[in-house]
C-alpha cells in the first residue's frame, strides 16, 4: 500500500510539483487506471496487458482534462479538476456494468505470489521515483519549474506552455493509472468510494506535506501518511482529527512542506555556523 | 533597408475602449526605434500585440516576411522576438542565473521530447554568465532574484530576453524606476546591443534618454499613431507638441 | 452521503402535469440554500483569493447550535440569530488564526491548510456530538403548506424567505451603509480604499463575521428540512458552492447567487432526467465543466 501510494503521490509530483498545475480530482485517474484493469482481469487477460492498459487508458483521459487547463487557470483549474472527480464518482456508481455502488469484486490475483507482488511494486516505485527525478533534472523540468513560476513569462522565454502542460497531465495521469492498476491487485475489491474525494485530498496533502516538488519530501511524506494512522491506531478514533490537523499545521508553519522546513533548518543552521553577519 | 517588422492598420479593443486604432508602420533592420506617447496611449499594447501576448481584433503583423497575426506567443518567440515587461517579472524561484540560463538554453525546449532527454544544462548556464557579465550584473549569478534592487532586475530581463537571440528586441519601459545615473548605463548598454545588430524598438518616457539615443521615434496618442520620423523633426511637431503639453497638464494635476 | 439529499426530495404523490412546477420550486429551494452557501465563500474569496472549504466545518457547525439552543429553549427564533452570532465569531477567529498569517504564500498554502481544518473540524464534531447526528426533540416548521397547488413543508419555505431575506439585507447594507461601501471598496481595490483610510483587516473580520454567520444561517435550515445533524453534512454542499463560486465568476456575488439558483433548479431536472447516468453531485459538476469549457472566466467575470 505505501508504494502504490508512492506511485500516486509521485505521479501527482508531475502535475502539482513540477508544472504547478493544481489537482484536486487524481483519485479519478487513479479510479479509471484501477476500473479498466480490474475489468480486463475479469475477463482473463494476463497481468502486464492489463496494467498497460490502465495505464493508457487513464494517461489518454489525463490528456483531455489536460487541455482544459489550457482553458482555466488556478484555482479555477483546482475547482474544475474537483469536478471531474465527483463526474468520475458519479458516472461509475451509476453503471451496472462498472458494478455501481456495489463495485468490483472477485477480481483474479496476480499470480506472482505475496512476495512476487511486492516485488512488482517496489520495482515499479524505484522506475516511478527515478523518472520523476530524471524530468527534474531535464529540460523539460527546467521548462516546469518555469511554467510554474509565471506561465506568461515562461511563453515570452518561447516556452510552449500548452505543451509542456499537456505532457505533465498525461505523465503524471498514467502513473496514477498504474498505480489503480496495482490497487486492483493488491485488495482484489474495489468500489467508487476507493476514488473519490476523500483519496484526491490524501494525494495532493502527500505531495504539499512533502514539499511541492521535492521528490524527497513527496516520498517521505507519503511514508509518514501511509502509516501513521498505524502508528496512532492505539488512538483510532482521533486518527482523521490527527490527519486533518496535521495537514493544517504543516501549511500553516511550514508552508514548504517537510522538504521546505529541512532546507530552512539547514540553510539557518549554516549561517549561524558561517562567517555571520 | 529591408522591413523587418511591418504593422499594418492594426486595431485592438478592450470591452467598447478602442486601444489601438489603425495604426501602422514598418521597422527597418538594424533600426533603434522608440515608441513614444502619453499614458494610456496604447505603447504597451501594440507591443503586445506584436508578441501575440494579446490578440488583435484588425490588421496584421509581418514579421521578415511572415505573416505572424495568428501565430502563439511562443512561436513568434522562436522566429526571432523578444521582448522586456514594464513591470519586472523575473522567475522567482530560480537563481539569476537560471534565469538566464532556460531562454539561452531554448533550443532544448522547443520540443517536449527532445527536452526530455536533454539533460546538460551548463553550457546554457556558461552562456548565461556571459550574457549576464554584459549586462553587468555577473556577480549576483547564484543569488535568488528575491530581494534584488529593481536596477538588477532590470538587467537581468535584458539578459534574458538577449539569451534568445532575437532579430527584434522589444523593450517595454526599460529605464523606469531608474536614477539618472543607471538610466544612462543602461541606455548605453542598449545602443550597445543595436550596434550588434539587433534591431531594437523601445517604449520609454525618459525623453532625454530617448532622444540621446533613439535614431526614429514613433509617437501614439490615443491609440493612434500621431508622427513618425527622425527625433528632431519629430519632436518639432505642433501635434506632438500639444499632446505632450496636454499630457503635463494631467500629470500637474492630482 | 447522497441519501440524505434523496430524503429531502421525497413528497407525497406527485401529480404529473405539476411536475415541471414543482421540480422548479424544489430548484428555487436548493437553490436558495446553495447561495446562501456561497455566498460567504464568495465573499472570503472576493477579499483573500482564498477557496475556504471550511467554511462547511462553519455551517454544519451552525446546524449543531442552532438545533441545541431550538432543544434548550424551545424556540427557533432565538435559536437562530445566536448561533449565526457565534458562528459568525468562530469564524472570525479561524481568520486571524489560520488565513492571515499564510496570505502571502501561494494559493495552495491556503486551500490544502482549510481542507485540512475542514476534516478536523468534522471530526470533532463526530468526537463531541457522536457519528450519529442528532434530531430536533420538536422539529419546528414541519407543518404543510399549500402553494399553488403544491405541498411544501413551512421549512422549505422558511428556507427561501430567510434566505431572501438575508441576502437582500446584505446587498442593501452592503450599498447603503459606511461601512458596507468601505467594504466594497476594500473588495475592489483594496490599496486605493486603505489609501482612503479603510481599515483592510478590519473589513476582513466583517467579511467573515457575515460569510460565516450567513452559513450557519443555511446550516440551521438544511437541518431543519432533514430533522438531521450530522458530523458530514458540509461535505457535498461544501464543494457544491465551491463549483458555485467558480461558477459565477469568483468573487462576483451577483454571479454567485444567480449560478446557486442555477444549479439548484439543473439539479432538480437532471435527477429526474439524466437521474440513470449521473448522480445528482455529478449532475452539478457536470454542469460546472461544461460551462467552464465555454466560459473560462465563469458566468460573470470576476473583477
Amino acid at each position: 500500500m505505501v508504494g502504490i501510494n508512492i506511485i500516486l503521490a509521485l505521479s501527482l509530483n508531475l502535475i502539482t510539483g513540477f508544472c504547478g498545475q493544481i489537482s484536486l480530482g487524481h483519485a479519478a485517474f487513479y479510479g479509471i487506471g484501477a476500473y479498466c484493469t480490474a475489468l480486463l482481469a475479469k475477463i482473463g487477460m494476463p497481468l502486464p496487458l492489463t496494467l498497460l492498459a490502465g495505464t493508457i487508458l487513464a494517461g489518454g483521459v489525463g490528456l483531455i482534462v489536460g487541455l482544459t487547463s489550457l482553458r482555466v487557470r488556478d484555482d479555477f483549474l483546482a475547482i474544475t479538476t474537483m469536478g471531474v472527480g465527483f463526474l468520475f464518482v458519479g458516472i461509475v456508481r451509476q453503471q451496472d456494468l462498472l458494478g455501481g455502488e456495489m463495485g468490483i469484486s472477485a477480481i483474479p490475483s496476480s499470480g506472482l505470489g505475496k512476495i512476487g507482488f511486492l516485488l512488482l511494486v517496489l520495482v515499479f516505485v524505484v522506475l516511478v521515483t527515478i523518472w520523476n527525478l530524471f524530468v527534474k533534472k531535464s529540460w523539460m523540468g527546467f521548462a516546469f519549474d518555469a511554467v510554474a513560476d509565471d506561465e506568461d513569462t515562461a511563453r515570452l522565454l518561447s516556452v510552449d506552455v500548452a505543451a509542456y502542460k499537456l505532457a505533465a497531465f498525461a505523465m503524471g495521469t498514467a502513473l496514477a493509472g498504474l498505480a489503480g492498476g496495482l490497487y486492483v491487485y493488491f485488495a482484489r475489491f474495489i468500489v467508487p468510494d476507493d476514488f473519490g474525494f476523500i483519496m484526491s485530498i490524501s494525494i495532493l496533502s502527500m505531495v504539499a506535506v512533502g514539499g511541492i516538488g521535492s521528490v524527497a519530501g513527496v516520498l517521505s511524506a507519503t511514508i509518514i501518511l501511509t502509516l501513521m494512522p498505524e502508528f496512532f491506531r492505539f488512538v483510532s478514533d482521533y486518527k482523521l482529527l490527527i490527519y486533518g490537523a496535521l495537514l493544517f499545521f504543516v501549511m500553516r508553519f511550514a508552508p514548504g512542506g517537510m522538504a521546505g522546513f529541512v532546507r530552512r533548518l539547514f540553510l539557518s543552521a549554516r549561517s549561524s555556523s558561517g562567517a555571520g553577519p | 533597408m529591408t522591413a523587418l517588422l511591418e504593422i499594418q492598420d492594426v486595431g485592438v479593443q478592450f470591452g467598447g475602449v478602442r486601444a489601438l486604432t489603425n495604426v501602422g508602420f514598418s521597422v527597418a533592420t538594424g533600426e533603434f526605434l522608440s515608441l513614444i506617447g502619453p499614458n494610456g496611449a496604447g505603447k504597451t499594447t501594440l507591443v503586445r500585440g506584436i508578441t501575440g501576448v494579446i490578440r488583435l481584433q484588425q490588421g496584421r503583423i509581418v514579421f521578415a516576411g511572415r505573416d505572424i497575426s495568428a501565430w502563439p506567443v511562443h512561436r513568434r518567440i522562436r522566429a526571432g522576438l523578444a521582448m522586456t515587461h514594464q513591470i519586472v517579472r523575473p522567475f522567482h524561484s530560480m537563481t539569476v542565473l537560471d534565469n538566464v540560463a532556460l531562454p539561452a538554453g531554448h533550443e532544448n525546449i522547443g520540443n517536449v521530447v527532445k527536452a526530455l532527454l536533454r539533460l546538460n544544462r551548463s553550457p546554457a548556464r556558461k552562456k548565461a554568465l556571459e550574457l549576464l557579465s554584459l549586462v553587468e550584473i555577473v556577480d549576483v549569478a547564484h543569488q535568488s532574484v528575491r530581494g534584488l534592487p529593481l536596477g538588477v532586475v532590470k538587467r537581468l530581463e535584458l539578459a534574458r530576453a538577449l539569451a534568445l537571440e532575437p532579430q527584434l528586441l522589444l523593450l517595454d519601459e526599460p529605464l523606469a524606476g531608474l536614477n539618472s545615473q543607471e538610466a544612462a548605463r543602461l541606455a548605453d548598454m542598449i545602443t550597445g546591443i543595436n550596434r550588434q545588430g539587433v534591431t531594437i524598438m523601445m517604449i520609454e518616457h525618459n525623453l532625454g534618454e530617448v532622444l540621446r539615443v533613439s535614431r526614429r521615434l514613433v509617437v501614439l496618442d490615443n491609440g493612434r499613431k500621431i508622427a513618425d520620423g527622425d527625433p528632431d523633426t519629430v519632436m518639432a511637431d505642433p501635434v506632438v507638441r500639444s499632446a505632450y503639453v496636454g499630457k503635463e497638464k494631467q500629470d500637474a494635476a492630482p | 452521503m447522497t441519501h440524505r439529499w434523496r430524503a429531502v426530495q421525497t413528497y407525497p404523490e406527485t401529480i404529473y402535469s405539476m411536475l415541471w412546477f414543482e421540480l422548479l420550486i424544489q430548484g428555487i429551494i436548493h437553490g436558495s440554500m446553495y447561495a446562501i452557501i456561497a455566498v460567504g465563500l464568495s465573499l472570503v474569496y472576493g477579499l483573500l483569493r482564498i477557496l475556504h472549504v471550511a467554511h462547511a466545518g462553519l455551517f454544519t457547525l451552525g446546524g449543531y447550535l442552532g438545533l441545541l439552543l431550538t432543544n434548550a429553549t424551545g424556540s427557533l427564533i432565538l435559536a437562530t440569530p445566536v448561533a449565526a452570532a457565534v458562528v459568525g465569531v468562530i469564524g472570525m477567529i479561524i481568520y486571524r488564526v489560520c488565513y492571515h498569517p499564510i496570505l502571502d504564500q501561494p494559493p495552495y498554502v491556503a486551500l490544502i491548510a482549510s481542507i485540512g481544518l475542514f476534516i478536523a473540524m468534522e471530526e470533532i464534531y463526530r468526537l463531541i456530538f457522536g457519528p450519529y447526528g442528532l434530531s430536533y426533540a420538536r422539529p419546528p416548521l414541519q407543518f404543510q403548506v399549500q402553494f399553488f397547488g403544491i405541498q411544501l413543508r413551512a421549512a422549505e419555505v422558511g428556507m427561501v424567505v430567510v434566505s431572501t431575506v438575508l441576502l437582500t439585507a446584505l446587498s442593501y447594507l452592503s450599498q447603503k451603509t459606511r461601512l458596507g461601501i468601505a467594504w466594497r471598496a476594500t473588495v475592489d481595490d483594496p490599496q486605493m480604499a486603505a489609501s482612503f483610510g479603510i481599515d483592510a483587516v478590519r473589513v476582513r473580520y466583517l467579511n467573515f463575521f457575515i460569510g460565516s454567520a450567513l452559513a450557519a444561517v443555511g446550516g440551521i435550515y438544511v437541518s431543519l428540512l432533514s430533522n438531521l445533524v450530522e458530523p458530514t453534512m458540509g461535505g457535498v454542499p461544501s464543494y457544491k458552492a465551491l463549483a458555485i463560486i467558480v461558477l459565477g465568476g469568483l468573487g462576483n456575488l451577483k454571479g454567485t447567487l444567480i449560478a446557486a439558483l442555477l444549479l439548484g433548479i439543473v439539479e432538480a431536472f437532471g435527477t429526474i432526467y439524466i437521474g440513470q447516468w449521473l448522480d445528482r453531485d455529478a449532475i452539478a459538476f457536470a454542469l460546472l465543466i461544461v460551462i467552464l469549457m465555454i466560459r473560462p472566466q465563469g458566468l460573470f467575470a470576476g473583477r
